[in-house]
C-alpha cells in the first residue's frame, strides 16, 4: 500500500509541475506576453530610456556640469528666434498637411474615375515620390533650385521673367521647402484615399444619383463620412512626421535664410550639435513632444469614440 | 662577428635615430607602437587626401605603429557631429581634425601639447595670431596646427572684369614673385569696384548666409572697422560707434551684392565665378581649382590676392585646421609623434603640393613654398595667396572675444544675420538690439 | 450584395456616372478632364526623377557652361560607370542591401508576433500598448542619437562589443523606426482577417504559435510582404542616424556615402551626384515596380477598417 501510495503520489508529483508550466506557456496572457515581448524591449531599450536620457539631459547646464531644472526651457522662451520655430514649425507642418490631403485627396477621385484597368499604371507613377529616399530626392529639389543653375529659372527666363530666389528669400524659401515635402508626401495620401474610396459601397451613389443629388451633395454626403476615418488617421500621421521632419528642411535650406525656415528637429541639431549646446538643443527637441501628443490623444479619441459607435 | 654585428646596429640605431630625431623621445617605450586612428578632414581637392595618406603610412611602417585613417568630411557637418559624438560618448579617434573653434570647445577633453609646439616653433617659425588665439586655452596649446583645410579667405578675382569695369589692375596691385602695391585698396575702392561690377552685370559673389564663408568676409570687413560685438573682457559692445560704422558701410555693399545672397552656402560663391557671373568671390582656391577643370577661360584670369584695408588696418580671415590628441586616446606618445611627421618641412611641401596650394600651413617660415610661385594658369596667380609679405593681418570673425563666446557668434553668423536683417529694411537700432540679446544668450555657461 | 458582383469597371463606370458633374454630363469629357489633370499630376510626381536622370548623363564641364538643364547635348555614361566600378561606391551598396536584408528580418521577427497578438489577443494593456507603439514615433531621432550614442559607448565599456562606427550598429537602430509602423499596418490589417479563422484553430487544440505560423501568416501573407516591402523602404532611405553613428569610409551606407563623399563642400559635381542619387534610388524602385500591389495593400489595409 505504502508502495502504491509513493507510486502514486510520486507520479502526481512529477505530473503536476510539467502541466503547469506547460498551461502557463500556453495561457493567453503569457503568450501574448512573449510575443509582444520583443517589441516591448526594442521600444523601452531604444526609445523609452533614451528618451527620458534626453529629458534629463535638458535639465543639465550647458557645460553639462550642474542641475538647472527648467533654466533652459525659460531661456527659451525669451529668444526671439524660438518664437520664429514655433511659428515656423506649425505654419509648415499645418500648410503643407493642408495641401497634401487635399492633392491626395483630388487625385483619388481622378485615378478613381477612370477605368480601372489603366488605374494600375496611373498609380504606379504618381506613388514614385514616396518611394525614392527623401534624402536622395531633395538634392535633385536642391539642384532643380540652384542659385546659379535652376532649371525652373532657365524656363522663367526663357518666358521674360525674373529669375526666382527659391531658396534665397524668406517667403520662396518656405514655399520650396512647403512644395518639396507635398512632392513627397501627398502619393501617400492618394493611396490611401483610394484604397477607402474604393471600399464605399457603390450603391450608395447610385441610390443618390437617382434621388437627384448634385455631386457635391455626394461628396458631402457619402463620401467625406465614409472616410472619416481614415482622413483621420492619416493626417495625424502626417502631421507628426511633417512636424518632426529634419531631411528635407536640412538639405534644402539649413534653416536659412536668416532663420526663417528653421524646424524644430533642424534647430535643436544647430544649436545642440553645431552650437555646442547639447542640453538645450535636447530642450528644443523635447517641445515637439507635447504638441504632437496633445493632436495624437485628440485624433486618436476621435477615431476610438467612432470605433465605438460603429 | 660580434663588431660588426654591433656596428650595424650602431649604425641603423644611429640613422634611424637621425631620421626619427624629434620622435624618439616620444616613441622610445615598447607600447607606443600598437595601434593609432586618425580621424583626418577629406579634402575639397581631388586628390589632397593622397599626401596626407603617404606621409602617415611611411610614418606608420617605421614606427611599427598599425595606423588607420578615416578622411571625414565637413559637409553637412558631419566632422563636427563626429566630434560632438566621440567627446560624449569619450572614445573615437586618437588623433582628430578639428576645425577653427573647436580645439576650445573640448579643451577639456584635449591631450595638452605644449611640448610638440614649442619643438614645431623651433622648427617652422612662429604660428600667427589666429592659431594662437585659437590653439590656446589657460596657457596651454590644445591641439598643433594641421596644414590641411587650413586657408585663408581672401578675395579671388577676375582680372578682366575688374580691368574693364572697375578699372583696377589687380595683377599691378599684387605682383607676383614681389611686394604688393595696395596702399589704394582700401574699403571705400572695393565698394566703389562693386558698385561698378554690380552695374556693368558682374557683381561681387560675396554672400550674406550662415556658413562659414560669408561668416569670415563679414569678420574681416567688422575688423576692419575695429568694430567688436563683444570686447576681449567679454563686454558686450554691440551698440559701439564702430559697429554702427561697419553697418553702414555693410549696408552699402549688400545693395550691390547678388539679391539671394543671405541664402548662400559655402558652394554659392563657387559656382558664382566658375560660372563666369561674377568679378569677385572671397574663397580659397578651390574655385579656381573647379574653373581650371570646367571652365578654363574663366580660370586663367582668376587672380588670388589680399584683402581691402580699412580704417582699422587690413584683415584677412585665416581659417586654420587643428589636429588635436583625445585625452582618452590610448596611445598618446604614438599620437604625437605621428603629428610631428606630419609637421616636418617636406611633409607640409608635399601635402601643399597635392592641394594645388590650397592647404596653408600657420608657420611663419612656410609662406614661400614653390607651390604657390608656380601653379597657373595664370603663373603666380596664388603667390599672394600665403599672405607671403606679411601685409595684412590674419584673423578669425568675433576675435577678440573670449573663445566661448566667439564661436558662438561665429557658428550662429550673428554678423551676417545683422546685415541680412538692416539690409531687407530692419531699422538699424533695432537690429543692434537684437544682437545685444543674441549675444547677452551666449554669455550662458 | 449585387453591387459588390457587379465587375468592376462597370461600378467604375457607374461611379463616373455618378461624379460626372451636373445631371446629363458626358461620361467622355470627365474622362477627359481627369486624364488631362492626371497628365499634370504625374508630371510633377515625376519630374524630378527624370532631372536626375538628366543630369547624370552629362559631364560637369557641360553642366557648369549653364546651357539648357533639361537637355542633354553630349550624354555620356561616364558619371554612371564611374560610380558602378568605384569600390568605394561598390561598398556604400553592399552594405545598404546587408543592412536593409537583415532589418527587414528582424523587423518581421518582432512585428508579426506582437501584431498578432495585439490584434487577436486581447490581453490587459493591448490597447494601451498599441497606441504606445504608434506614439513612439513623436520621439524625433534628433532628440535620441546622443543619449544613444552614450549608451552604446558604455556597452562597449561594459562588454567590450564595439557598436559605434560599425554598420551592424543600424540593425539595431532601424527597426525602432520599422517596427511601430510595420506592426501598425499589420495590426489593421490582421483586423480584417476573420475571427472564425483562428477561432476554429484554437478550437481544434492548436497552441497560439501554431495557429499564427501555419493558419494566421498564410492568409495573412500579403500584409506581410506589404509591411517587408515598407520596412526594406525605410532603412534603404535612412539619413540621421547612419550620418550619425557611422564615419569611416567602408562603413557608409548609400545614402550618407552619396551625400558625403560626392558632396565635397565648395566643389559640387552635381552630374555624379545625380547619378549617385539615382542609382541609390533604384533598388526600392525596382522592388516597388514589381511589388506594387502588395505594397499598396499593405498601406491600405488600415484605411478600409479603420
Amino acid at each position: 500500500m505504502a508502495q502504491i501510495a509513493v507510486r502514486d503520489r510520486s507520479a502526481f508529483a512529477e505530473s503536476r509541475p510539467r502541466s503547469t508550466v506547460r498551461e502557463f506557456f500556453q495561457q493567453k496572457s503569457t503568450v501574448a506576453f512573449l510575443f509582444t515581448l520583443p517589441l516591448i524591449l526594442l521600444i523601452a531599450a531604444l526609445v523609452v530610456y533614451p528618451a527620458f536620457y534626453s529629458i534629463y539631459l535638458a535639465m543639465l547646464s550647458k557645460r553639462m556640469d550642474r542641475f538647472v531644472g527648467l533654466a533652459n526651457f525659460t531661456f527659451l522662451f525669451t529668444r526671439e528666434t524660438f518664437w520664429m520655430v514655433v511659428k515656423q514649425s506649425c505654419i509648415f507642418a499645418i500648410t503643407a498637411v493642408i495641401f497634401k490631403a487635399l492633392i491626395g485627396f483630388i487625385v483619388a477621385h481622378l485615378v478613381h474615375a477612370i477605368p480601372s484597368e489603366g488605374q494600375r499604371k496611373w498609380r504606379g507613377m504618381l506613388l514614385v515620390p514616396w518611394v525614392i529616399p527623401p534624402a536622395l530626392s531633395t538634392l535633385a529639389w536642391l539642384w532643380l533650385f540652384d542659385p546659379s543653375y535652376s532649371a525652373f529659372n532657365y524656363i522663367i527666363e526663357g518666358l521674360g521673367g525674373g529669375p526666382i530666389p527659391w531658396t534665397g528669400d524668406a517667403l520662396w524659401a518656405r514655399f520650396s521647402v512647403i512644395l518639396v515635402n507635398i512632392w513627397i508626401g501627398a502619393p501617400f495620401f492618394m493611396i490611401m484615399y483610394l484604397a477607402a474610396l474604393k471600399s464605399v459601397p457603390a450603391e450608395l451613389y447610385e441610390v443618390a444619383a437617382i434621388d437627384g443629388a448634385s455631386w457635391f451633395q455626394k461628396l458631402w454626403y457619402i463620401t467625406l463620412p465614409m472616410m472619416r476615418n481614415i482622413i483621420a488617421i492619416t493626417t495625424l500621421f502626417s502631421l507628426i512626421v511633417t512636424f518632426a521632419n529634419f531631411d528635407i528642411v536640412r538639405i534644402l535650406t539649413a534653416g536659412g535664410p536668416i532663420d526663417q525656415t528653421h524646424m524644430f528637429a533642424t534647430w535643436a541639431f544647430k544649436l545642440g550639435i553645431e552650437g555646442g549646446d547639447i542640453p538645450l538643443g535636447a530642450s528644443i527637441s523635447l517641445f515637439m513632444v507635447p504638441i504632437l501628443t496633445i493632436a495624437a490623444i485628440f485624433i486618436l479619441r476621435d477615431i476610438n469614440k467612432r470605433g465605438e459607435r460603429m | 662577428m660580434a663588431k660588426l654585428k654591433v656596428t650595424r646596429r650602431r649604425f641603423l640605431q644611429t640613422t634611424a635615430a637621425a631620421s626619427t630625431m624629434i620622435a624618439a623621445p616620444f616613441v622610445r617605450d615598447a607600447n607606443a607602437a600598437g595601434s593609432l586612428s586618425i580621424g583626418f578632414w577629406d579634402h575639397w581637392v581631388p586628390g589632397g587626401n593622397k599626401a596626407t595618406e603617404e606621409i602617415v603610412r611611411a610614418w606608420a611602417e617605421k614606427e611599427k605603429v598599425d595606423v588607420k585613417m578615416d578622411f571625414i568630411t565637413s559637409q553637412g557637418n558631419k566632422n563636427l557631429l563626429t566630434i560632438a559624438a566621440e567627446a560624449q560618448a569619450k572614445s573615437g579617434h586618437d588623433i582628430f581634425a578639428f576645425p577653427t573653434w573647436w580645439p576650445q570647445q573640448h579643451a577639456e577633453s584635449l591631450e595638452p601639447v605644449d611640448d610638440l609646439m614649442t619643438e614645431l616653433i623651433k622648427q617652422n617659425g612662429n604660428v600667427n595670431g589666429t592659431v594662437e588665439y585659437l590653439g590656446r586655452a589657460k596657457g596651454r596649446w590644445l591641439a598643433i596646427p594641421a596644414t590641411n583645410g587650413s586657408q585663408i579667405k581672401g578675395p579671388c578675382s577676375r582680372i578682366d572684369l575688374m580691368k574693364q569695369h572697375a578699372g583696377i589692375d589687380v595683377q599691378a596691385m599684387y605682383p607676383a614673385g614681389s611686394a604688393p602695391k595696395a596702399e589704394n585698396w582700401t574699403l571705400d575702392t572695393f565698394l566703389k569696384a562693386a558698385e561698378a561690377c554690380h552695374k556693368a552685370g558682374f557683381a561681387f559673389g560675396i554672400g550674406l548666409g550662415q556658413t562659414t564663408d560669408s561668416v569670415d568676409t563679414a569678420g574681416a570687413i567688422f575688423q576692419s572697422f575695429d568694430a567688436h560685438l563683444v570686447d576681449k573682457n567679454g563686454k558686450v559692445t554691440v551698440k559701439s560707434d564702430n559697429v554702427r560704422k561697419a553697418m553702414e558701410f555693410y549696408k552699402k555693399l549688400a545693395a550691390v551684392l547678388p539679391p539671394d545672397a543671405p541664402a548662400w552656402d559655402d558652394a554659392s560663391n563657387n559656382k558664382w565665378l566658375v560660372s563666369g557671373r561674377g568679378a569677385l568671390i572671397m574663397n580659397p582656391p578651390s574655385a579656381w581649382a573647379v574653373a581650371k577643370r570646367d571652365a578654363p577661360q574663366v580660370a586663367e584670369q582668376c587672380w588670388t590676392h589680399g584683402f581691402p584695408s580699412g580704417p582699422a588696418g587690413r584683415f584677412a580671415p585665416f581659417l586654420p585646421y587643428f589636429w588635436g590628441i583625445w585625452n582618452f586616446s590610448k596611445n598618446k606618445s604614438a599620437a604625437k609623434s605621428a603629428l610631428l611627421a606630419l609637421s616636418t618641412h617636406d611633409a607640409i611641401a608635399k601635402m601643399v603640393a597635392a592641394s594645388g596650394g590650397y592647404d596653408l600651413p600657420a608657420y611663419e617660415k612656410l609662406t614661400t613654398l614653390k607651390t604657390w610661385a608656380e601653379e597657373g594658369p595664370p603663373k603666380g596667380t596664388l603667390y599672394h595667396y600665403p599672405n607671403p609679405h606679411n601685409h595684412q593681418t590674419l584673423s578669425i570673425a568675433a576675435a577678440p572675444a573670449p573663445p566661448a563666446i566667439a564661436f558662438q557668434i561665429y557658428t550662429q553668423a550673428v554678423l551676417t544675420k545683422m546685415v541680412a536683417r538692416h539690409l531687407q529694411g530692419e531699422a538699424l537700432e533695432k537690429t543692434l538690439a537684437w544682437a545685444e540679446t543674441e549675444v547677452e544668450g551666449f554669455m550662458r555657461t | 450584395m449585387a453591387a459588390t458582383a457587379l465587375s468592376p469597371s462597370s461600378s467604375a463606370a457607374a461611379q463616373a456616372d455618378a461624379d460626372a458633374g451636373p445631371v446629363g454630363g458626358d461620361r467622355k469629357w470627365a474622362l477627359r478632364w481627369a486624364y488631362l489633370f492626371l497628365c499634370i499630376f504625374a508630371g510633377f510626381a515625376l519630374m524630378p526623377p527624370l532631372y536626375m536622370l538628366i543630369t547624370g548623363l552629362k559631364t560637369s564641364s557641360e553642366i557648369s557652361a549653364a546651357r539648357n538643364p533639361w537637355w542633354v547635348y553630349h550624354p555620356t555614361l561616364a558619371n554612371f560607370t564611374e560610380l558602378l566600378t568605384s569600390p568605394v561606391f561598390q561598398t556604400f551598396f553592399k552594405n545598404s542591401v546587408i543592412v536593409a536584408v537583415l532589418v527587414v528580418a528582424i523587423t518581421m521577427l518582432i512585428s508579426v508576433p506582437a501584431a498578432f497578438a495585439l490584434s487577436r489577443m486581447k490581453f490587459w494593456g493591448s490597447g494601451i500598448l498599441a497606441t504606445g507603439v504608434f506614439l513612439t514615433y513623436l520621439v524625433p531621432e534628433t532628440l535620441l542619437f546622443i543619449p544613444l550614442f552614450k549608451m552604446f559607448a558604455t556597452f562597449r565599456d561594459w562588454t567590450g562589443i564595439e557598436l559605434i562606427n560599425r554598420w551592424y550598429v543600424l540593425l539595431l537602430l532601424y527597426p525602432t523606426l520599422t517596427v511601430p509602423f510595420c506592426t501598425w499596418i499589420m495590426i489593421g490589417y490582421f483586423a480584417s482577417i476573420p475571427k472564425e479563422l483562428d477561432e476554429a484553430a484554437l478550437i481544434d487544440g492548436a497552441s497560439w504559435t501554431q495557429t499564427l505560423m501555419k493558419i494566421f501568416v498564410p492568409v495573412a501573407l500579403p500584409g506581410i510582404i506589404a509591411a517587408t516591402i515598407f520596412a526594406f523602404t525605410v532603412a534603404w532611405a535612412q539619413f540621421l542616424y547612419p550620418l550619425a553613428f557611422t564615419t569611416s569610409q567602408d562603413q557608409l551606407v548609400l545614402s550618407v556615402g552619396i551625400a558625403t563623399t560626392l558632396i565635397r563642400a565648395d566643389v559640387f559635381n552635381w552630374g555624379q551626384i545625380m547619378a549617385g542619387a539615382l542609382l541609390g534610388a533604384a533598388p526600392p524602385l525596382i522592388i516597388y515596380a514589381f511589388l506594387m500591389d502588395y505594397y499598396i495593400a499593405g498601406l491600405t489595409a488600415g484605411a478600409t477598417k479603420g
